[in-house]
């Protein structure tokens, strides 16, 4: 009967929303883990970004006894820079040398002597954040002082400085105003490689906290047998049930976005450049019911997928463990979205969830078009439609349902 | 009337091996009489009381409640039966008074009427005291008695009960051999499985022994045992009782 799948519907939505640990778990911790992560993250890099700015980096410098002019010059401007500097006699390069590979040190500076004329060697440390920005440091010295010195050889054979440079770049002004990015491209780029990932995320995680209890664990727990003997047909159980888990996935969902909008702040900071400021993103009308078009039959593919698999499980554990190589693949799916170009090549978009999520990811970089989002759409619902007849046939299969 | 013929459930094994479980069954009841399926452990009881409420499909027979058939109106089968056996259990998370609503609505039955029949169930099997407090909260006994009222609540016409007193101590197995006796006095056809000889002669009036899949004998009392010694005559069947496996 039409209205038994709502009776069913009815119960497992009480049962998961008047639950506090459920509550906490479907939606607290969606909405709070990426503010938290990204505040976390925030902190930890502000902090390191003091830590390097604050610390003199120990730079050794082997100053030869024949030291052409450019050694000295450049060693006068090591020692007007930031750095602490140590002279080295020779043969002591080794040993200093050793003393960066074990971040004692952050460099090591040979300096030419008269025959090698401006020849400087930079010994550093990849993996130490202090000699890495040490290394930044010294090579804009270095820069700095070759251009100083052919600027007075340059002047010296009485031509313009200008002569130097053939070809200028956006040379003028603020680099910002050769950038025609419109005001949010660059926040929807930003939102749009994290939001389909954490959409899929959240709406797999949630589907299975409550889908693999509602079937394997019903059977687990012998609560569904009580449910079989009444007069409501199966599909009307498999519906009911299928329809709780699709609102708990879509409520995961919501409740991680209003966490990323929490967190918008911190994640802009993560992404965008010192001092920079991107512009506001807001979605159109249009682009909220492109989104529902996609997202909601997702969320329906995910529900059938953990109802699929909750049928065919003994138990919750059993389930879990026939789940988790399905979740790492929606992972994979969902980081090849975050890390591919913006217009992926065709045949991936053929891959059910990846078409999804990257229609998603065009919403929001304003690239998407109706017939990508009408066919991820289809294709979930096509997808749903297959796994929900395959559920609804296994509740029927007495052998599946009980295991005989 | 429930009506069992030719009852048969034969279960898929390992290497083609299939155990035949129940074979050829057949019995009826009428309203206002209490059956008793006796059997030892893996007689085949549960599987024939498990064919009757729709969860297993017999292999070959059929059963009919006046002119239903188990096989071809599942759904109208079940909604004239109430069901209950020992593995069935209740979602502890719930109440016994929301769930027995729950599967009032389940079975259509109205509102108020559900209001009605819980209360007079909840009285007759003296659940007033914890029907607010979760099932996972309750005695054995008070599990079982929700189990009962759940499964009753939709005014089934015939009541099938697996080993309902399995476990509950004297008090509450009375409570509910007294239950059972009211709704046979009120024209409730109910089949009731047991091992419990002492149950099954207070309550029932007609019986079947099975032993092995098969029914050994059937009747009342004064038929199947003129003795009066309905023990006695239970172990003689079952002792007699051939293997059940088929190649």
């Amino acid at each position: 009967m039409k209205g038994d799948f709502a009776i069913i519907l009815g119960k497992e939505l009480r049962r998961i929303f008047t639950d506090r640990k459920l509550i906490m778990f479907l939606v607290v911790i969606p909405m709070v883990m990426l503010p938290l992560i990204y505040t976390f993250m925030g902190r930890a890099n502000r902090s390191r970004i003091a830590d390097i700015e604050g610390f003199t980096p120990g730079v050794a410098v082997l100053m030869p006894h024949d030291p052409s002019p450019e050694a000295t010059e450049m060693l006068s401007a090591l020692e007007s820079a930031d750095f602490r500097v140590l002279l080295l006699e020779e043969g002591e390069q080794d040993s200093a040398k050793a003393l960066v590979s074990s971040r004692e040190l952050e460099l090591v500076v040979e300096l030419p002597g008269e025959d090698l004329s401006g020849e400087v060697t930079v010994f550093h440390n990849s993996t130490s954040d202090y000699s890495r920005t040490a290394m930044e440091e010294i090579t804009l010295i270095a820069g700095a002082l070759n251009d100083s010195l052919v600027r007075e050889r340059v002047a010296g054979y009485g031509l313009p400085p200008g002569i130097l440079t053939a070809v200028r770049l956006n040379s003028g002004g603020d680099l910002g105003m050769y950038d025609l990015a419109r005001e949010g491209d660059l926040m929807g780029k930003i939102i749009g490689m994290m939001v389909p990932f954490f959409i899929v995320i959240y709406l797999f995680a949630n589907a299975m906290k409550v889908g693999l209890d509602t079937v394997a664990g019903e059977k687990e727990r012998g609560t569904l047998a009580t449910l079989l003997v009444n007069r409501v047909g199966r599909i009307s159980i498999v519906m009911g049930k299928m329809l709780s888990v699709m609102v708990a996935a879509i409520v995961g969902a919501l409740s991680s976005m209003a966490g990323l909008k929490i967190a918008s702040r911190q994640i802009i900071g993560l992404f965008s450049g010192p001092g920079e400021v991107p512009g506001g993103y807001a979605m159109t009308a249009a682009d909220l019911l492109q989104f529902a078009v996609v997202v909601i039959p997702l969320a329906i593919l995910v529900a059938s997928v953990v109802m699929t698999v909750s049928t065919v499980a003994r138990n919750v554990k059993e389930g879990q463990g026939m789940i988790t190589p399905v979740y790492i693949a929606v992972m994979v799916i969902g980081t090849t979205t975050m890390q591919s170009g913006d217009v992926p090549p065709r045949w991936m978009c053929l891959v059910p969830v990846f078409s999804s999520l990257t229609v998603m990811k065009q919403i929001f970089m304003d690239a998407s078009t109706w017939d990508q989002t009408l066919f991820a759409g289809a294709s979930s619902l096509v997808l749903s439609a297959v796994l929900i007849l395959l559920t609804v046939r296994m509740f029927n299969d007495e052998r599946i349902l009980f295991r005989l | 009337m429930l009506r069992v013929e030719g009852l048969t459930k034969v279960f898929p094994g390992r290497g083609g091996r299939k155990t035949v479980a129940v074979k050829d069954l057949s019995f009826h009841t009428m309203p206002g009489e209490i059956y008793g399926l006796l059997g030892p452990n893996g007689a085949g009881k549960t599987t024939t009381l498990r064919c009757l409420s729709t969860l297993l499909k017999p292999t070959a027979g059929n059963a009919w409640i006046d002119h239903i058939s188990v096989l071809e109106q599942g759904e109208s089968f079940r909604s004239r039966i109430g069901f209950l056996t020992s593995d069935m259990k209740l979602d502890g998370y719930f109440t016994p008074e929301y769930l027995t609503d729950w599967f009032g609505r389940l079975n259509r039955v109205p509102g108020e009427v559900v209001r009605e029949r819980r209360k007079a169930l909840f009285s007759e099997l003296q659940m007033d005291d914890f029907a607010g407090r979760r099932i996972d909260d309750l005695s054995t006994g008070m599990k079982q008695k929700t189990a009962i009222a759940v499964s009753l609540i939709h005014d089934p016409d015939v009541i099938i009960f697996d080993e309902p007193t399995n476990g509950l101590d004297v008090i509450t197995s009375k409570a509910v051999t007294d239950f059972l006796r009211n709704k046979a006095d009120a024209g409730k056809t109910i089949v009731l499985s047991t091992h419990m000889m002492t149950v099954a002669e207070k309550l029932c009036s007609r019986f079947g022994i099975i032993a092995g899949g098969v029914m050994k004998a059937e009747g009342t009392l004064q038929e199947i045992a003129p003795g009066g010694n309905l023990e006695e005559v239970f172990f003689g069947h079952i002792l007699s009782g051939g293997s059940s496996d088929e190649g």
